[in-house]
């Protein structure tokens, strides 16, 4: 199944019982679409019964392949997972999701139930550019959320700001235990910033360009606490305020320039 | 007798350079019986040959038949010890084993026996013998023993998973890659093993009726525990695992690669044929390559292949780095031009203004008069230092297990992070088994098939007694 959630991004499910058996919350999928294919990470957006659904961005050529040559009934050429690690998740109180991309909408979803679950109060933050952009409510974490707020970055809808500036509104007459936190990584820099003297669990959804996502190569390394740790085996998910941002942000640029040949290639044929 | 060996085509340096094609062409029919006629045919009981190798192939036993032009049970022959010929043939580091140890060597070069036990895996694989033989083999064992899980489809996995069919029983494969084969798929490059030889070889594994399960990790996608409870013994063959990292600064910085890295992208996702094939891969004019064996011998032949020129920087000498090193991959990558610096321990990367590496630079050591546990000099620093501009780094250190994967399966393990195991390859839970790089650290091919070869041994006796006690 496939469905626009708004102009760049699209919902899309496929089989695959073998990863849904095991999923937890904070675990990712890697998927090919054929054999000459990369290997992508993927967030889960939803389990339905055997069923993943995903949430990606039109942004490179597999996932513009994937959304214009993909239809009900084609098949993948590998779904493997579930990968990372599982968040270990407790009753904190009161939980603030935080998202301002597709990646990290995706996790909301799954997190905003799991939360919920656990007894916490859920307040959960969806931040997109414009009205235009906001995803069809089902996609959104409205109903399982105590709280929902859309903020859109030019007030066409909702808040008028990002999810950072609401965030600190809301921990300044609020008692927040835990944010969790996913989408651009230039954003939950800021979020690590903002949120460093705030008594509260921080974590955030660390997106790194990845290989096989099962710590066999090193590509998705982070400086973590001074350390290194690999995003696809002791992550994605990290305190957001232990990582070190300016190296997440350098190393996810390094293919940027050839990237941009695949897909111009792939949009020429 | 003839002292020298007879040597076998190779491709010519120009043309390597422009191509992943195979380097080493192997024997033809004629010099292959002169080669095996050079052989002494020491008695089976004393061959230090066939006691040397770890699957204990019965090498003069083979090379007479090659001598006698009877191909098929020189084939015979090889397949009772080993059922990878051709990669064994190809990869195993037989200066050390087989070649090492042969007589001959005491009054010339060694018989050439890697390359003799190739074109014997080659002659059968090419006239489909290979199949013939297995089918024979398993015909043996009629109905089915027991049931097994393997975990893994390196050379451990493939060899426990072959001759626990041979021995009558069921096996799954279950493989976290989209590609069976583990290093042989994602690590050794295509010029020293050719991807058609490796589909090969798998696809005659799975005629035998094994099936391989892909894209399945265990701890992740299924739990060693529903292994144990759906098998009747689980064979653990999940490999060395995760590179190291050198700790010094500037290891960050972009285009700083580990060598799993690089041959990953390269050997399995085929990123020299970017953009045909979706994976990038970054090189520049220079590729730095720190380290000495195998992984960094395929990390530089990748990287001139790829168009850029290769620097080896080994902290100790060339001697010590035949150690550690397949010896013809060492000739090979020399005559290839692969530039080779000695006596040079990296300590800091140096970045441009965007974070891309743009040097490196060493501290020059020397040798002392004392040789550490592996036989290998000490070294120490000297205070001085070199730099060498790079566009692209590759760490070629070494690996340590990657146990994360089994996280919370109750495994025990060494200090060194390797699975611990009893002398039956048995681990720490019963009935579950492990061998290869698992339980060695980084090891060779050839043993981590020898390990699998016992392992179905012992797995047959483990679930016989089981059930003969059920
Ligand atoms: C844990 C995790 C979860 C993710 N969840 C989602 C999600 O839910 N939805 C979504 O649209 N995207 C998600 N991503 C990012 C997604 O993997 C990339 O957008 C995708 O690989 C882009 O491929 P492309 O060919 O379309 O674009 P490309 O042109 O190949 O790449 C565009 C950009 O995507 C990133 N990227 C490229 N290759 C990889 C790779 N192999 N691994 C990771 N990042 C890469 C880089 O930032 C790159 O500059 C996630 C990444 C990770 C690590
Ligand atoms: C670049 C390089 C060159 C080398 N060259 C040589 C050489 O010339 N000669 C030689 O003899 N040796 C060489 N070696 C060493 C040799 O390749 C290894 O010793 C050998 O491959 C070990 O085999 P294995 O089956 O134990 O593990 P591996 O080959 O590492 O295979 C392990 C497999 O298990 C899979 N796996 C791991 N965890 C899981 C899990 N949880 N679930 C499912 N699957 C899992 C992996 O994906 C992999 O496919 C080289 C090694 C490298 C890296
Ligand atoms: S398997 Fe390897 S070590 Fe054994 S005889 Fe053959 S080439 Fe030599
Ligand atoms: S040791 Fe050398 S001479 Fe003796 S059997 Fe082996 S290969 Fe032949
Ligand atoms: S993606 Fe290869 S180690 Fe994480």
């Amino acid at each position: 199944m496939k469905e626009d959630l708004n102009d760049q991004d699209y919902y899309l499910e496929v089989e695959a019982p073998h990863v849904t058996k095991h999923w937890k919350p904070g675990q990712f999928v890697i998927i090919m679409t054929h054999e000459k294919g990369e290997r992508v990470p993927l967030s889960v957006a939803t389990i339905n019964g055997g069923r993943v659904g995903m949430f990606i961005k039109k942004l490179g050529k597999t996932s513009v392949e994937l959304y214009r040559e993909f239809r009900v009934g084609s098949s993948l050429y590998a779904v493997s997972g579930p990968l990372g690690k599982p968040l270990k998740l407790e009753d904190y109180g009161t939980v603030v999701l935080a998202s301002d991309a597709v990646c990290g909408h995706a996790e909301q979803l799954g997190l905003a139930q799991e939360l919920a679950k656990l007894g916490n109060k859920v307040i959960s933050i969806q931040t997109f550019k414009t009205e235009k952009e906001v995803y069809p409510e089902k996609y959104l974490t409205t109903k399982y959320a105590d709280e929902h707020y859309i903020t859109t970055l030019d007030g066409t809808a909702g808040y008028k700001g990002h999810y950072i500036d609401l965030l600190r509104e809301l921990v300044a007459r609020r008692e927040v235990k835990a944010v969790f936190a996913g989408g651009a990584l230039a954003s939950l820099k800021k979020l690590a910033e903002a949120t460093a003297g705030l008594d509260a669990k921080v974590y955030a959804l660390v997106r790194t360009i990845m290989v096989d996502g099962t710590g066999m190569c090193g590509s998705c390394r982070v400086r973590y606490n001074g350390v290194i740790a690999y995003a696809c085996r002791d992550g994605p998910w990290f305190d957001a305020r232990l990582v070190d941002w300016d190296d997440v942000l350098r190393r996810d640029a390094r293919f940027k320039k050839i990237e941009k040949i695949a897909l111009e290639k792939y949009l020429a044929r | 007798m003839v002292k020298k060996r007879f040597t076998p085509e190779v491709l010519s340096v120009s043309e390597r350079l422009r191509s992943f094609g195979e380097v080493v062409l192997g024997y033809d029919y004629e010099t292959s019986v002169r080669e095996a006629s050079r052989c002494l045919r020491c008695p089976l009981w004393f061959a230090p040959c066939s006691k040397a190798c770890p699957l204990k192939v019965k090498v003069p036993a083979f090379l007479e038949y090659i001598v006698k032009g009877d191909l098929e049970a020189a084939a015979r022959k090889v397949y009772e010890d080993n059922l990878f010929p051709s990669i064994t043939g190809r990869v195993c580091p037989q200066e050390w084993f087989c070649e090492g140890n042969c007589v001959v060597s005491k009054i010339g070069e060694s018989v050439s026996v890697g390359l003799l036990e190739r074109y014997v895996g080659d002659y059968a694989r090419e006239n489909g013998l290979d199949e013939k033989i297995l089918a024979e083999m398993v015909s043996k064992n009629s109905g089915v023993k027991g049931r097994v899980a393997v975990v893994g489809s390196g050379p451990a996995g493939l060899s426990v998973a072959g001759w626990l069919r041979l021995r009558g029983y069921e096996v799954v494969v279950y493989e976290a890659l989209h590609r069976p084969g583990g290093v042989l798929a994602y690590g050794i490059p295509e010029f020293r093993l050719p991807r058609s030889v490796l589909d090969h070889e798998l696809k005659k594994i799975e005629n035998l009726g094994v099936e391989i399960r892909l894209n399945h990790v265990v701890g992740k996608t299924v739990l060693l525990s529903e292994l144990t409870s759906e098998y009747d013994a689980v064979f653990i063959g999940s490999g060395a695992g995760t590179p190291k990292l050198l700790d010094v600064p500037g290891v960050d910085l972009n285009n700083i690669y580990t060598a799993n890295e690089f041959l990953t992208r390269v050997n399995l996702m085929r990123a020299h044929l970017f953009p045909e094939w979706d994976t990038p891969i970054n090189v520049g004019k220079t590729t730095v390559i720190i380290g000495g064996g195998n992984t960094a011998m395929d990390a530089a032949r990748v990287a001139l292949r790829l168009g850029s020129k290769p620097v080896v920087v080994y902290r100790r000498d060339r001697e010590d780095m035949l150690k550690t090193a397949r010896r013809d991959e060492v000739l090979h990558a020399e005559e290839e031009g692969v530039e080779f610096k000695y006596y040079l321990q990296p300590v800091e990367f140096i970045g441009d203004e965007n974070g891309f590496v743009k040097a490196v630079k060493f501290e020059v050591m020397e040798p002392l008069n004392e040789l550490d546990q592996r036989g290998k000099k000490k070294i120490v620093g000297t205070g001085r230092y070199v730099e060498i501009p790079a566009d692209a780094v590759v760490i070629a250190i070494g690996l340590e297990p990657n146990r994360v994967l089994m996280e919370e399966s109750g495994l025990r393990f060494n200090e060194d992070g390797t699975i611990a195991v009893d002398d039956h390859l048995m681990t720490s839970l019963p009935g579950v088994f492990a061998g290869g790089d698992a339980i060695r650290g980084e090891s060779t091919v050839v043993e981590a098939m020898a390990d699998g070869k016992r392992a179905a041994e012992e797995i047959d006796l483990y679930v016989r007694r089981k059930k003969e006690l059920a």
